[in-house]
């Protein structure tokens, strides 16, 4: 099969609505997605203090999150392989090549991103913000919520850049989850293991789905950030 | 008149050197103060000491006779002391949900929150630009929101930092009024500023910072 007619058929099953093919698409946003969903809360929270707090280890833990921004994928598959695996600690929750495993993995490697990414929108927050809602009455958490209201377009492009790093990452995903069709393979070892096994027209729909995806999220980060507004001279 | 705010001992220091130190301060209901002194002399510091923004050492802070710790202010005296910045910060929204916003804290409802809102920027003479952008407005324009946003919750004093600190003649006038009526019986007004109109409104008591200290 030429490279014309693999595109072709890789066209004709996106558009054809192959259930295998959006099978896999599906395991991928919806593992991602839910990774999100459970680190962010979390990760925003941790960004925020260590913007905001000064505490004994306040550097220490921002180099840390920074630095684990570029921890290989396949090291935090490999960890967790060895925490879920039968003799491992985790064993006994039988989680190795589940979905939910899989989740876990990409949660570890989305929350150092959505912290330092939270950490930096806080940073460029105006000092007044937080002090203004406070001193309009607002307890410690309002305040710390109306900051993050405030630099939303920040948070939200912590959110775009986690969910970027995460859907496209493949060496956890393969570790932890194994590629089992229908249930944990997802675009990433869909690709990368089952065109050697020459399903080409598979891997190249994939790929497009991706590209797609990963166009999205960064059309979206875009706008967000130009929501944001250009830097505009300051006035008293 | 009664005593609201009473501080005795206040010490303030910044990198262990001692930056302000007042003895004794009474603020009284019904008295409106203007605080004085030169850049540096401590006047922002104080007001944001008052307003339980900054720490500082004190030996007794009373509100209204009752003595409690500056830092752990209870909510219900916190909100009875209204802080207006010298650059007013205004929430990424319009002029009209900013001057809710300390409503809403308070779990007003919205249509009491819309109302309230609006009576205080037509107070404040904005009521034009109530649905424009706050962060938009000129200086003069975000000041008088602050004040609004300030007034509508009604508290027992308020601590105005340099209000009409880099405005134009038209901007200041319009703030100076708007001060003037903020002054009420059992209320407390303390402006901190150079600006001499302001010092010689009629009825104002003047105190003057100098070197950390009151005069």
């Amino acid at each position: 099969m030429d490279l014309l007619d693999t595109t072709r058929e890789a066209f004709r099953l996106l558009f054809s609505g192959d259930p295998a093919l959006w099978g896999i698409v599906w395991v991928s946003l919806k593992v991602s997605v839910l990774a999100l969903i459970l680190a962010g809360p979390l990760a925003v929270v941790l960004g925020f203090l260590l913007a905001h707090i000064a505490f004994p280890g306040r550097r220490l833990l921002v180099i840390l999150v920074q630095a684990f921004q570029s921890f290989p994928t396949v090291v935090v598959g490999l960890l967790l392989y060895l925490l879920l695996s039968r003799q491992g600690p985790l064993g006994a929750l039988h989680l190795l090549f589940t979905q939910p495993a899989m989740i876990l993995g990409q949660m570890v490697i989305a929350f150092p991103v959505l912290a330092a990414y939270t950490l930096t929108a806080v940073q460029g927050a105006d000092p007044r913000a937080y002090e203004t809602a406070s001193s309009l009455g607002a307890g410690r958490v309002r305040a710390a919520m109306t900051t993050l209201w405030e630099v939303r377009f920040g948070v939200m492009a912590a959110v775009f850049v986690g969910f970027g790093r995460i859907v496209s990452e493949i060496g956890c995903s393969l570790m932890v989850g194994g590629n089992i069709a229908g249930l944990t393979r997802n675009i990433p070892t869909a690709i990368a293991l089952e065109t050697s096994k020459g399903e080409f027209a598979q891997g190249v729909a994939l790929g497009i789905v991706l590209i797609v995806l990963a166009l999205a999220v960064n059309v979206a980060l875009a706008a967000v950030q130009g929501q944001g507004g250009m830097r505009r001279a300051w006035q008293p | 008149m009664a005593a609201v705010i009473e501080v005795n001992g206040l010490v303030k220091t910044w990198s262990g050197q001692p930056a302000l130190r007042i003895p004794h301060l009474v603020l009284e209901a019904g008295a409106s103060y203007v605080l004085s002194g030169d850049n540096g002399a401590g006047k922002s510091t104080l007001l944001r000491i008052l307003a339980g923004l900054e720490p500082a050492h004190m030996e007794r802070f009373a509100f209204e006779g009752e003595s409690m710790q500056l830092d752990r202010l209870p909510a219900l005296v916190r909100r009875q002391i209204g802080f207006v910045h010298q650059h007013p910060y205004m929430f990424r929204s319009s002029a009209l949900t900013n001057v809710e916003y300390g409503l809403k804290v308070r779990g007003v409802k919205r249509n009491g929150r819309a109302r309230l809102a609006h009576e205080a920027l037509i107070w404040a003479g904005m009521e034009e630009l109530a649905n424009s952008p706050a962060q938009r407005l000129s200086g003069g324009e975000q000041q008088r929101v602050a004040l609004a946003r300030v007034k509508v919750l009604s508290p027992r004093v308020y601590l105005l930092d340099e209000p009409t600190a880099n405005l134009d003649a038209d901007g200041r006038r319009r703030v100076i009024e708007l001060i003037a009526q903020l002054a009420a019986a059992d209320k407390v007004v303390v402006i901190a500023c150079h600006d001499l109109e302001m010092i010689n409104l009629p009825g104002v008591v003047r105190l003057h910072l100098e070197n950390g200290s009151l005069n």
